[in-house]
């Protein structure tokens, strides 16, 4: 497809620390087009983070990238470092959740942003702040005269996390990775970083991952939604059309999970028993079968391959949901 | 469905760099070997004496001064005075060791107990305690320790007495900041609340809690204080000449460096082994005991 | 520039200094005449008669109940007059200077040597952690740790005065004689006091800089924006281990100043350590009491100048929350 920005295929990351080897991500493929916003949606250890810091490098010296991940038709997989790093920020950039830690305490908020402006062009001071100044103004944080010299504990959470956006998008990349970018901050201002966030894919066409664990976020937000399990893609659809046609047994465990104005005050949330899977022994079938209300014995003994079961939906399941069943 | 958070960098925040993997036996080796060291070393001192024959660290024979070492019946040579010097290393040992290990019991014991009740009470009582502490710190310790080891003279008592003017201190500001740390879990609030008497406050839930941390302060401890107080008995205040005491042998050794520098390299010798012995095990069980 | 919570926090520790610094002179007082009555005995000497003994306390007014005599010490040693030494019949306080000088340098130097060693070995050991040089350098300051200072001091003369005869084993060159005299009189004390303080500093350092970088969102940030691992290192890491630096070179110090005592003995160095030696050996007692407390009062100064600084410079601290 023309309009591809990244093309992911079979994306494996394994991590060899103290004598074990964890496969944190086991085979993932997707697609994204330029200007297009992807949810990635799954538990802690899920792989959704680890599959993404791959893409950028960030993974520390024990794990081991196999498979092919292209921005702009560029392998990234095995790029050695110095390369990697004027990919970083110029053409994919990252945002994490906790923004109180992810910006230096004893470092100006205009010095943190007009590093990032600096890192992969020849800038001059004065042209810099000036930029810098304009981030913080298209981030929506006001008075950025007086808040380019300040510090980030005089910053509220909100405000602290427009700037991340801001230093993620000082060299204007082409994907900005959300990280469970608005796990940490209350409801509102939640909304507040999300409409900034599609308000700034519309205007600058920048692709956006949207990584989290609320599939709700996804639903209200993204065009298309990945979910993982164990280190896989265990569904992937337009949103409207996974929101309509659930397939997958796990997916419609997290959507039952998210607690609902129509249900009864008090009444238990559906709980899926059991726990998610040990990464560095995993079973031959599927490896969400231990847990599943519908699985077959075919579900044990081998792994539902992942494939487009039907227009633009895919999935990977013996004994998918079909139309309005519940689990 | 158990959805935990998981913050940016936890999933990947194990020690990536740790060259070798942490296992069991290391950490236990990491405790064994400077553990069996130091039993080494006390059972030269203290023990050995008892059973070897040793010749006496005192009164030598002029005759038979600055011997070399592996002389007959001189295992290590004899210094000026005639006095054996593996003799003097073993009974200089037992001083000194003597001296290190009264006083950190004695800063345990009454610093211990004195941060810790410092920082129970709170309040008026806490406030002047910490003033008074914060005197005693202002010091460099090597500074009072001479001060007072002048105004006493020189002894083996009078040393330890000096050293716990550093000793007690340093342990109840260290058992003050534990104290109150412990302060804000549950458990004390609730005894406190129930009404349970100081006493029993203290040696039931702060003395269990704060003790390993305390023990870890006291075997580190122990290597600063005999390196104190072989300063002192370097500088002739300590352990008063003709006992043997590490430092008072370096210093005696000092004298004639250039000719005779093995003086000055055995009881030098021994006091790194001891005191490095000491910061091993120190620096195990700390890493032991919170779990790292 | 300076905002009101900085300002109040620096007055607020020289008020604490005040109480602190009575408090230390309280403490030496105390502690010099623990046993009442033994000035005039070490004095004279154990073959005085009992009334030679109480002829010189009724002169130095040593009879005197203690806290009258401190009051009255109090009193000169606010006006700058530390007493009169026993020994040399002279003002304490002129003797002072000139030793301070010495001491001071010595200090000054061991202080440089430490730091200026400390710091670059533990960034290139926190840029490849767990490899050769961090293993060394951990190895060694592990190690150091270990070895008391004047031990280390002998060692070093017996190497590089004794053996290779580069340097002098005892004697002070002043500066004004000879510049590089005065260096290489110095270098083994200097030495001697830094090689201890180094391996404290290293040890913290690469630790906290190594735990940053591993450890720290902001650091995952800094590397996301693609820029290079030096300046990841030294723009974020180091900075903010610049804190903790502050801390411990302040809780070191007294250890530092109280090294001098024991350096300046076996060196032969005529610095304030040396004074107070040689009071202590000579019974001169007005001498030590000054001494004592000129240690105790640089001290605690240090501590507050090292207090003041971080104060000063972390913006945290400096801006306060919103």
């Amino acid at each position: 497809m023309s309009d591809t920005l990244l093309q992911v295929e079979d994306l494996r990351v394994r991590f060899d620390q103290r004598g074990r080897r964890v496969y944190a991500v086991n085979g993932l493929s997707y697609r994204l087009r330029a200007g297009q916003m992807l949810a990635i949606v799954g538990e802690s250890g899920s792989g959704k983070t680890v599959s993404s810091r791959a893409l950028m490098g960030l993974l520390p010296p024990s794990a081991t990238v196999t498979g092919s991940a292209r921005i702009d038709g560029v392998e990234l997989v095995g790029m050695p470092e110095p390369e990697m790093r004027r990919h970083r920020g110029a053409d994919i950039a990252m945002i994490f959740q906790d923004p109180t830690r992810s910006l230096n305490p004893t470092m100006r908020i205009g010095a943190q942003i007009t590093e990032a402006i600096r890192a992969h062009a020849r800038v001059e001071k004065d042209a810099a702040r000036a930029r810098a100044m304009e981030l913080l103004s298209l981030v929506r944080i006001s008075d950025p005269q007086r808040r380019f010299y300040e510090y980030p504990h005089q910053l509220s959470g909100g405000m602290r996390q427009r700037v991340m956006i801001a230093i993620a998008l000082a060299s204007d990349p082409k994907l900005l990775i959300a990280d469970e970018a608005t796990t940490a901050l209350d409801v509102t201002t939640q909304a507040q970083i999300m409409d900034l966030l599609g308000e700034l894919r519309s205007r600058l066409g920048t692709a956006i991952i949207l990584i989290s664990h609320d599939l709700g976020l996804a639903a209200s937000y993204a065009d298309d939604v990945i979910v993982m399990y164990a280190g896989r893609a265990v569904e992937y659809a337009p949103t409207r059309t996974l929101f309509a046609k659930m397939r997958m047994p796990y997916t419609r465990a997290l959507l039952d999970a998210i607690p609902r104005l129509e249900r009864q005050s008090h009444a238990r949330l559906p709980i899926t028993p059991g726990q998610p899977p040990d990464l560095t022994a995993l079973p031959p079938g599927c490896a969400f079968e231990p847990r599943c209300a519908r699985a077959t014995p075919q579900c044990r003994t081998s792994r539902p391959p992942f494939a487009q079961h039907e227009v633009g939906h895919w999935w990977a399941c013996w004994n998918p949901c079909k139309d309005g069943e519940p689990v | 469905m158990a959805v935990t958070e998981v913050p940016a960098s936890s999933v990947l925040a194990v020690d990536e760099t740790a060259p070798a993997p942490a296992r069991k036996w290391l950490r236990s080796l990491a405790i064994g070997l400077p553990a069996g060291l130091l039993v080494l070393i006390f059972g030269a001192c203290f023990v050995l004496p008892l059973v070897a024959p040793i010749p006496k660290p005192t009164g030598g024979d002029v005759l038979s001064s600055s011997l070399p070492p592996f002389s007959p019946g001189h295992l290590l040579g004899t210094d000026p005075n005639g006095n054996d010097i593996f003799s003097r290393i073993l009974y200089g040992g037992r001083s000194s060791l003597i001296v290190a290990i009264s006083v950190n019991l004695l800063g345990l014991a009454l610093g211990g107990s004195l941060g810790a009740l410092s920082a129970h009470f709170g309040g008026a009582v806490d406030t002047i305690i910490m003033r008074v502490l914060d005197v005693f710190i202002a010091f460099p310790s090597l500074v009072l320790t001479l001060a007072v080891a002048q105004s006493l003279g020189p002894s083996q008592r009078n040393t330890i007495f000096a050293l716990a003017f550093f000793s007690i201190p340093a342990f109840a500001r260290i058992s003050r900041a534990a104290t109150l740390r412990l302060r804000e879990q549950p458990f004390m609030v609730a005894a406190k609340l129930s009404g349970t008497s100081t006493w029993r406050i203290l040696v039931r839930h702060i003395a269990p809690n704060i003790g390993p941390q305390l023990m870890t302060f006291a075997m580190l401890g122990m290597g600063i204080i005999m390196i104190i107080e072989g300063a002192l008995s370097f500088l002739g205040l300590g352990i008063p000449p003709p006992a043997p005491s590490w430092g008072n042998m370096i210093a005696q050794g000092q004298l004639s460096l250039s000719a005779t520098p093995l003086l000055v390299v055995w009881p030098s010798l021994a006091l790194f082994l001891t005191v490095i012995g000491f910061n091993q095990l120190g620096e195990a069980l700390r890493a032991r005991w919170s779990g790292r | 520039m300076l905002g009101s919570p900085s300002l109040r926090l620096v007055g607020k520790r020289l008020l604490m200094a005040v109480p602190i610094v009575l408090g230390v002179s309280i403490l030496t007082f105390w502690v010099l005449n623990l046993i009442p009555g033994n000035a005039a005995q070490q004095l004279l000497g154990p073959e005085a008669s009992p009334d030679q003994i109480q002829q010189l306390e009724e002169e130095m007014g040593l009879n005197r109940p203690q806290v009258v005599r401190y009051l009255d010490w109090l009193g000169g040693a606010v006006h700058g007059d530390l007493g009169t030494s026993l020994v040399s019949r002279q003002p304490v306080t002129d003797e002072l200077g000139p030793r301070l000088a010495v001491s001071g340098e010595v200090v000054g130097l061991a202080f440089l040597i430490s730091l200026g060693l400390a710091i670059p070995v533990s960034l290139l050991a926190a840029r490849w952690p767990n490899r050769m040089l961090d293993r060394i350098s951990m190895v060694v300051s592990t190690t150091g740790l270990s070895v008391a200072n004047y031990v280390f001091a002998l060692l070093l003369v017996l190497l590089f005065a004794v053996q290779l005869a580069w340097f002098p084993a005892i004697g002070y060159t002043p500066l004004s004689e000879s510049v590089t005299g005065n260096l290489r009189s110095l270098a083994l004390p200097a030495i001697a006091i830094a090689f201890p303080l180094f391996c404290f500093y290293t040890r913290f350092l690469r630790s906290d800089l190594v735990d940053q970088m591993q450890g720290e969102d902001y650091i995952m940030t800094a590397r996301a924006k693609g820029i290079g691992p030096w300046q990841v290192l030294l723009r974020h890491a180091f900075r903010n281990s610049a804190f903790g630096l502050i801390t411990i070179v302040g809780l070191n110090l007294s250890t530092l100043i109280g090294a001098t005592v024991i350096i300046e003995q076996i060196f032969a160095l005529p610095g304030i350590g040396q004074m107070l030696l040689q009071a202590i050996n000579t019974r001169d007692f007005i001498v030590v009491q000054a001494c004592v407390i000129v240690f105790a009062i640089i001290t605690v100064l240090a501590n507050l100048l090292a207090d003041l600084l971080y104060a000063v410079l972390d913006p945290r601290i400096r801006y306060g929350s919103n």
